[in-house]
């Protein structure tokens, strides 16, 4: 009995005390990925790994030539850990990193070779620290952090030092500066004097304060307060996490659940703290705090949950944006309509990239005037009085009824792939005799990318209305019966055509579509299971096959942040699918499937690498 | 001449990448005067700039907007406007279908050479070009000698697969016109119009890019009577 009670006891003291990963994530994370599957992750490089965009935050010097041809397996990570990789931005810093398993700590710091040891406050830990980064390790456990404060701090610091020290503004020399003017004043002039003491003390006297090495000029301050609040930031969330032990755990709930969820990973996003990262919310926080206030208040409870799904051949993404009652009710008042079955006919069966959006914009534009004026009237701001009684008498004046019923909201998008179209390109014809030469404007054809855009409405004859009207302004808007042409209009080079019929609105640069399907595909349009599946899909949907898709964009359509996304995809095969629930007022659900049948079990963790980058892209 | 071809042509081949013709035509009076026509007409690619221009930037590289373009030619034209021995410079820039268009008077070869390495210095990042030793271009009175020199020939080389692949669709032509009739020239892909005051080689920027001997050539005129 004795025995057992011993053996009982040890068993609970390990699990009671033994530490995991998740508990070392600060909780000043906005953004969690946490793997709970690396077993997936150990073919893959590191070199490959640290390429990926959510690893950028900490890679800087982090792996270097000591990584070459090494794989997660080299790196003396535990694969039953899992691997968390966090980031978050606060009013006064940001932190970023990861925390995993540790199983052999010589191979760890065979990978982590820049880190050095340095005495740890924190009793039973270990700190080692870079330039950039540091790796604190409790139990078999690590922390592989970085803590920058925000600019923002470290500016009305330097300033705040600055100006106190009596010193001029440090960037008015920048608007008239003549640098061989003050090369040649410096050179004439005494930097300091010195006096000996009769102990040999030297005391020297400086012709003027910016002579003086002691002192420090601007960037040398900023410098300095940048390091002093790099390292009281770094203590203080170290202080939170090993003295008081509280972490993104205890510090929120929703998290505590997400990660013990039996699924391979999980995402996190809690979007009301991620609010102050939006730069156009800089003035307002700035110019009406109590408005910002208000705008914080009615993103509480806007959280993100994700669960990763490891399937034989797919992905599956399973996401649950939750959002507190006020949002909630201008969401569910958005999502309440009927789907809209004309866009179909305007999907060809074999398309390869499309999506269908379906909203009540009349319904959420009622709710949202209902939750945001109360919120605006008790402002206490000239400039918001102005705005606000502006909007009340656009909300008086307008015919609603016209505009809603234009555009209702509910629309839908294809990609037909890449196609030849007809633009004009200028020759040079040579007389023979001479050799003098001429222009001549000649048809020429040209690769373009095929896109589809359309919306629902009751009232096309107002698009109609300003189509003729501007028919008559240009030629190059013309009527052509079944549709409208607009010439040179898609890069100032080839045609859009407009299609005003069964109550959509189509904007297209498919010659195909306009003049031979106006009507819709008939037999040719998407049906069967699909059609099903699309409207079944709560307020959207969307399907890209990789394999004839992604390949097809042109790099130069595209700017960088979307080719990232495209990058990480090229080359792949397989389907991707976004589903979405209906909306209530407190969640929406969606889901997304990357299905890659027929790709050998090697490629699963690339795979859901490419797919987590891409999802982490979107999302910062 | 060589020089300043290439220089502009391995700007737009690393800006654009497109289907591009180039027309060099250079007049040679009697007298070593002249004028050069330069022309770029990249129309045939209108799609492909457009969606370039409307981007921030491209593979990493910042892209230029029409009103930076703009300002970039001006102050090349301002530049060799200064130049001893070039007038009349005038140059038309068309940004609906892409086609740009130099026109200079020069008082001699030397002169119009001169000229344009000196732009090119100034212009240039690179300090150090090595083209810019080389007269490309030689005129005794009798006698035009075209050269290209061999560090054009070798930088040309370096050009990525899917570069090339879109110079071959491309045409470059290079036309030189005088006051009497030209009596013979070495080169075998040039032809010589009706009038015989004029040589005309046609080729693409690609088999440009692969053989410089395309536009190397020596004109005989016929003797002065």
């Amino acid at each position: 009995m004795k025995l057992y009670f011993s053996i009982l006891l040890s068993i609970l003291t390990f699990s009671l005390f033994a530490q995991v990963s998740e508990q070392l994530i600060p909780k000043d994370a906005v953004t969690v990925f946490s793997l709970n599957n690396i077993q997936l992750l150990q073919k893959v490089s590191l070199d490959d790994l640290v390429k990926y965009e959510f690893m950028a935050e900490v890679q800087q010097e982090l792996f270097d030539g000591s990584t070459s041809g090494k794989t997660l397996k080299d790196s003396g990570m535990d694969f039953d850990q899992k691997l968390n990789v966090f980031y978050g931005k606060g009013d006064e810093y940001e932190v970023s990193g990861f925390t995993f398993g540790i199983k052999d700590k010589k191979k760890l710091f065979e990978v982590f070779d820049d880190f050095e040891k340095a005495e740890s406050p924190y009793p039973g830990t270990e700190l080692y620290v870079s330039f950039f980064n540091n790796l604190i390790i409790k139990g078999n456990s690590g922390l592989l952090i970085r803590v920058d404060p925000t600019m923002e701090k470290i500016d009305e610091l330097t300033d705040s030092i600055w100006y106190a020290r009596g010193n001029e503004n440090p960037w008015m020399d920048d608007y008239y500066f003549d640098e061989t003017e003050s090369v040649e004043e410096m050179g004439d002039e005494t930097l300091y004097e010195e006096e000996i003491e009769e102990d040999g003390t030297v005391t020297r006297y400086y012709s003027a304060d910016d002579n003086n090495p002691n002192r420090k000029n601007y960037f040398e301050l900023r410098d300095s307060v940048l390091t002093v609040y790099q390292s009281k930031y770094f203590y203080d969330v170290c202080d939170e996490l090993f003295v008081k032990n509280y972490n993104l755990m205890q510090h929120d709930l929703r998290f505590t659940e997400q990660i013990a969820h039996a699924s391979e990973g999980i995402f996190y996003l809690d979007n009301s703290r991620s609010l102050q990262k939006a730069q156009n919310l800089w003035y307002i926080q700035t110019m009406f705090p109590s408005l910002y206030k208000d705008i914080k208040e009615l993103y509480t409870g806007n959280v993100i949950l994700g669960d990763l799904f490891l399937k034989e051949s797919s992905v599956e993404f399973h996401i649950e944006a939750r959002y507190g009652e006020a949002l909630g009710t201008i969401y569910q008042k958005m999502n309440d309509t009927k789907f809209d079955n004309n866009t179909l006919k305007y999907i060809h069966k074999d398309n390869s990239a499309f999506f269908t959006y379906n909203v009540n914009l009349r319904e959420a534009y009622e709710q949202a005037y209902k939750v945001i004026v109360p919120l605006l009237s008790d402002e206490k701001s000239l400039q918001v009085s102005y705005n606000l009684l502006l909007l009340e008498l656009l909300n008086e004046y307008i015919n609603k009824d016209a505009l809603f019923s234009t555009y209702k909201g509910s629309m839908f998008g294809t990609f037909n792939g890449i196609k030849k179209i007809k633009t004009r390109k200028i020759e040079f014809v040579y007389d023979e005799e001479t050799f003098e030469y001429q222009e001549v404007e000649v048809e020429a054809e040209e690769d373009m990318p095929i896109f589809t855009v359309g919306f629902s409405t009751d009232r096309g004859d107002i698009p109609e209305k300003v189509l003729k009207h501007l028919s008559r302004l240009t030629s190059r808007f013309k009527n052509m019966g079944t549709y409208w042409i607009y010439e040179e209009a898609v890069l100032d080079a080839a045609p859009l055509y407009m299609i005003h019929n069964n109550g959509l609105f189509i904007f297209t640069n498919d010659m195909d579509l306009a003049v031979n399907h106006a009507d819709g595909y008939g037999k040719d349009a998407m049906k069967g299971k699909m059609r099903k599946k699309v409207k079944k899909s709560g307020f959207m949907y969307s399907s890209i096959d990789w394999g004839t898709t992604i390949d097809k964009f042109p790099r130069d359509f595209f700017n960088a942040e979307q080719n990232e996304i495209l990058d990480a995809m090229r080359g792949k095969t397989g389907t991707m699918e976004l589903t979405s629930t209906k909306t209530t007022t407190e969640k929406t659900n969606f889901k997304l499937v990357y299905d890659f049948s027929g790709q050998t079990s090697d490629a699963t963790g690339k795979y859901l690498l490419d797919l987590i980058n891409s999802v982490y892209v979107i999302s910062r | 001449m060589r020089l300043f071809h290439f220089s502009l042509f391995f700007l737009l081949i690393l800006c654009l990448s497109s289907c591009i013709e180039i027309i060099d035509d250079v007049t040679i009076n009697n007298d070593g005067s002249g004028n050069l026509k330069y022309t770029i007409n990249l129309s045939a690619s209108k799609v492909k700039i457009n969606s370039i221009l409307a981007l921030d930037s491209l593979d990493g590289h910042r892209v230029p907007t029409k009103d930076e373009i703009a300002e970039r030619i001006s102050s090349f034209q301002k530049r060799l406007e200064a130049k001893t021995g070039i007038s009349n410079v005038l140059v038309e820039t068309n940004f609906t279908d892409y086609i740009f268009k130099v026109h200079c008077d020069f008082s001699s070869i030397d002169a119009l050479q001169t000229a344009i390495k000196d732009v090119i210095k100034e212009e240039s990042k690179e300090k150090n070009l090595k083209e810019l030793d080389h007269n490309w271009m030689s005129w005794d009175g009798n006698k035009l000698v075209r050269s290209v020199p061999d560090i054009t020939i070798e930088r040309a080389k370096s050009l990525k697969a899917e570069d090339a692949e879109l110079l071959k669709q491309g045409n470059y032509t290079s036309i030189t016109r005088f006051q009497r009739p030209v009596d013979k020239f070495d080169n075998t892909n040039a032809v010589l119009s009706k009038n015989k005051l004029a040589v005309m080689v046609k080729t693409n920027p690609y088999a440009l890019t692969q053989d410089y001997n395309l536009l190397e050539n020596t004109i005989y005129l016929t003797p002065t009577k």
